[in-house]
């Protein structure tokens, strides 16, 4: 199972003696024999209700007294009754231990390690010398040398010889890859120097998507995070970690222990692990992020949360490493100037002035201003029922950084009853800025 | 429970049982006190299954039984060809012959059917292999859900019966079935299964710690294989040969994972010096050769074992590993493969699956 191999021409004419074989080494897998069917003898030859307490004269060991002869007379024949009776049920469970190498390229994943088996070999009658082999990654950007004799070359590869390495490589990019092997060495009597390049191409792909979602409930910021496996493999979670950003402190918040699992007598041993099907599994984890402090706020937009780390396992503990991108906060914006009511009258009279006190808060750094207060008429061709008394157009001038103003604005309305004060919007002259309308304010509107 | 009934059979064998009280005045009665009366080639039908002669076992099997034969003997021979074929991996002519028979639980399979013959029996005589095959049979002809079901079926039969070896058989048929499709919850919960009843048997103990390793649970592996250990200690059977070479396989994987094959194969060397036929820990040290660029030792250490111990290396997943190396060593790989299949034909038993080698 040498890996796809797209094998160059060499620069020298005349036939190599070398020639590379390549085998892709993950770890090894534990195989469970499932195909070769396994059974207790009794089951096989005495019936199924034959030896029981409906029978008692038939002794239990029945099948025991019967005589068989284990060793035969003619060569060649053996007794291979271990690949069919087994004594103890169990050992129908096909999983003795065996170890099995890995029977196929595969695919390859970003956060993997690369590991591959290079044989150089020599098929030919000829010894091979001074053999400079090289053995190179080379990515969509870069270039990772993993094996160079040039300082050492191997002195001879004798005919029907070898000389194998196995190298390694950490896959940190996706997209297309070539392993390039190189051997350039002498061969028989001659002094030319042959070259053998030989190439395997593959592609490296995402293993897992992490997809987020920040919730804010007062003071407690919740984030989701949904792992899915694209993977051809079930993927053991060995570790899922989120690293806060300096600010924060976060907490797994996990499920209850299944019901399953309280009373059984081998709890220790069977915590169920947390492991995401192949492709398309998910598993989702949930973290309760607090600040450190309580006077920070959060409310700066732009609040980078943290990061994953998340290291997954397969066969025997084959590894890969990821982290994600920073997680943000997802508040939204912070406007720049806020406008708050500090007071307002519940109950007015009818055409008599009252006053509606507000304050204009300069949330940025730099100063702003001046600003031109009114009232923005509705689309509605409706009068007014609560209007500015006098000047029709309030200026209010420059605002410091993160400093605020108060003022009244001084209305009268019109209409008796339960009325709105609405549109009342804020323009920033200098910036040419018109802010969002402060919401209605609601007053009752008495008759004298 | 229906025997599968196959479609494009013409005219199948009918079963002689299925006709009402077969009796015949020749037969004298049966009372199992001795094991000739399961049958009275039972040494030479024992020979065969051992020899895993099924071709020879297949022919020699009656087609039909005469009538002197007991309907249980009958049912043995439909058993024996059946398993015969399900080894040659004839599954088509396995389905053919289930469909003869009659319903597994129909009162003809009863011994107080035929008191004459069974005077103080009662009972089914129907093997339980017979169910198995029945049960495994849909997914090798490509149906892999009716095989669940049956199997499912099968141990809530066993449940119903109180057979505890045939449960714990069943679970374990079904653990590997579920493992080899990747199904590692199924089967981490069928293995809790088995351990609830005995939480301290050392190989299922073992097997749940192969079953982590497979999963990449490292820490729960090395916990089931602390586990092992000092249960194996308590019972002070450590210093049996077989319990012996149990931690130390175990450890030896303990090394694998950390990729310290040197001392794996140190580990392993251990467990073969104590044992020369320990097929696993010849198998796994020839594995860590080659992952510690030693391909031409462990390419010996496999044929060897071949040659040595050939009633247990004989085995496909040693083959496929020895083909897996080949294909790296060598450049004309597909003679040598060639003549290791030619060599594993004289020597296998007739059930040796030869795709292994991948020719």
């Amino acid at each position: 199972m040498s890996g796809p191999t797209t094998a160059a021409g060499g620069a020298s004419p005349g036939q190599h003696s070398l020639a590379f074989r390549v085998m892709r080494l993950t770890r090894p897998s534990m195989h469970a024999d499932e195909a070769v069917l396994r059974l207790h003898p009794n089951d096989l030859f005495v019936g199924e209700d034959l030896i029981s307490d409906a029978n008692p004269h038939v002794p239990s060991n029945l099948l025991d007294l019967a005589s068989s002869d284990s060793s035969s007379a003619e060569g060649g024949e053996f007794d291979f009754r271990k690949r069919l009776f087994i004594d103890n049920p169990t050992d129908a469970m096909g999983l003795s231990g065996f170890l099995l190498l890995p029977q196929a390229f595969g695919a390859i994943y970003l956060g993997e390690t690369f590991c591959s088996y290079i044989s150089i070999n020599n098929s030919s009658s000829y010894e091979a010398r001074d053999v400079i082999i090289k053995a190179e990654i080379q990515s969509e950007k870069q270039r990772f040398l993993l094996l160079d004799t040039s300082k050492s070359p191997v002195e001879s590869i004798r005919a029907g010889g070898r000389y194998d390495f196995v190298v390694e490589h950490d896959v940190k990019e996706l997209g297309a890859h070539t392993l390039v092997c190189t051997a350039l060495y002498n061969d028989g009597d001659s002094t030319e120097r042959k070259y053998l390049p030989q190439f395997f191409k593959f592609v490296v792909a995402n293993p897992i998507s992490v997809r987020t979602k920040v919730r804010n409930f007062k003071d407690n910021t919740f984030l989701e995070a949904c792992i899915e496996n694209h993977t051809k493999s079930n993927l053991y979670m060995d570790q899922v970690e989120f690293e806060p950003a300096p600010q924060w402190t976060a907490t797994r918040l996990e499920a209850d222990e299944h019901a399953s699992l309280k009373n059984s007598k081998i709890r220790d041993l069977l915590k169920q692990p947390v492991f995401i099907r192949a492709n398309g599994g998910i598993c989702n984890y949930l973290y309760l992020l607090r600040l450190h402090e309580l006077g920070e706020t959060k409310d700066d937009a732009d609040t980078v949360l943290g990061k994953f780390q998340i290291t997954w396992r397969t066969n025997l503990g084959e590894p890969g490493r990821l982290q994600t991108r920073n997680i943000h906060n997802n508040l939204p914006p912070k406007k720049d100037i806020d406008l708050q009511v500090v007071t307002a009258p519940s109950r007015v009279i009818l055409e008599q002035p009252f006053s509606v006190h507000l304050r204009l808060i300069n949330q940025t750094e730099r100063t702003v201003g001046p600003f031109e207060v009114y009232i923005i008429s509705g689309s509605s061709s409706d009068d007014r029922s609560v209007m500015l008394n006098g000047l029709q157009k309030l200026v209010l001038p420059l605002v410091e950084g993160s400093d605020s103003i108060n003022f009244d604005l001084n209305m009268v309305a019109t209409q008796v009853g339960v009325q709105r004060i609405s549109g009342i919007t804020v323009h920033a002259v200098q910036e040419k800025k018109l802010y969002d309308p402060l919401q209605d304010i609601e007053i009752f509107v008495d008759a004298e | 429970m229906d025997p599968a009934v196959s479609p494009t059979d013409p005219s199948p064998q009918p079963d002689p049982l299925s006709s009402p009280l077969h009796t015949t005045s020749s037969q004298s009665p049966i009372s199992f006190a001795s094991p000739d009366d399961i049958s009275p080639s039972l040494s030479s039908l024992l020979s065969l299954c051992h020899r895993g002669q099924w071709n020879l076992l297949l022919s020699s099997l009656p087609s039909s039984s005469p009538l002197s034969h007991p309907p249980h003997l009958h049912l043995l021979h439909s058993t024996l060809s059946a398993l015969s074929l399900f080894k040659l991996r004839r599954y088509p002519d396995l389905s053919r012959l289930l469909s003869t028979l009659s319903p597994l639980d129909s009162p003809q399979y009863h011994f107080q059917s035929y008191p004459s013959i069974y005077p103080h029996l009662s009972g089914s005589f129907v093997p339980f292999s017979l169910r198995i095959l029945h049960a495994l049979l849909p997914h090798r002809l490509g149906d892999r859900p009716q095989t669940l079901d049956r199997l499912y079926d099968l141990l809530c039969l066993c449940r119903t019966h109180h057979w505890p070896h045939r449960e714990s058989h069943v679970l374990s048929l079904l653990f590997a079935h579920h493992f080899s499709y990747k199904e590692y919850d199924v089967a981490l919960s069928l293995i809790q299964e088995m351990l609830e009843k005995d939480p301290s048997d050392p190989v299922v103990l073992s097997r749940l710690g192969y079953l982590q390793l497979q999963i990449g649970d490292l820490n729960g592996a090395n916990s089931s294989f602390q586990r092992v250990e000092s249960v194996i200690k308590e019972a002070g059977l450590d210093t049996d040969a077989s319990k012996g070479n149990l931690i130390g396989r175990n450890k030896a994987l303990g090394f694998v994972v950390a990729k310290d094959y040197t001392s794996a194969v140190r580990e392993y060397e251990t467990c073969i010096e104590r044992d020369s036929a320990d097929v696993v820990a010849v198998n796994n040290k020839a594995v860590c050769l080659m992952y510690s660029r030693d391909l031409s030792d462990a390419v010996k250490g496999l044929e060897t074992a071949l040659e040595r111990i050939p009633t247990v290396a004989v085995d496909e997943t040693v083959v496929v590993n020895l083909c897996s190396m080949y294909e790296l060593a060598f450049v004309n790989h597909a003679e040598v493969k060639k003549t290791l299949a030619t060599w594993i034909q004289q020597v296998a038993p007739d059930d040796f699956d030869p795709s292994c080698t991948r020719i």
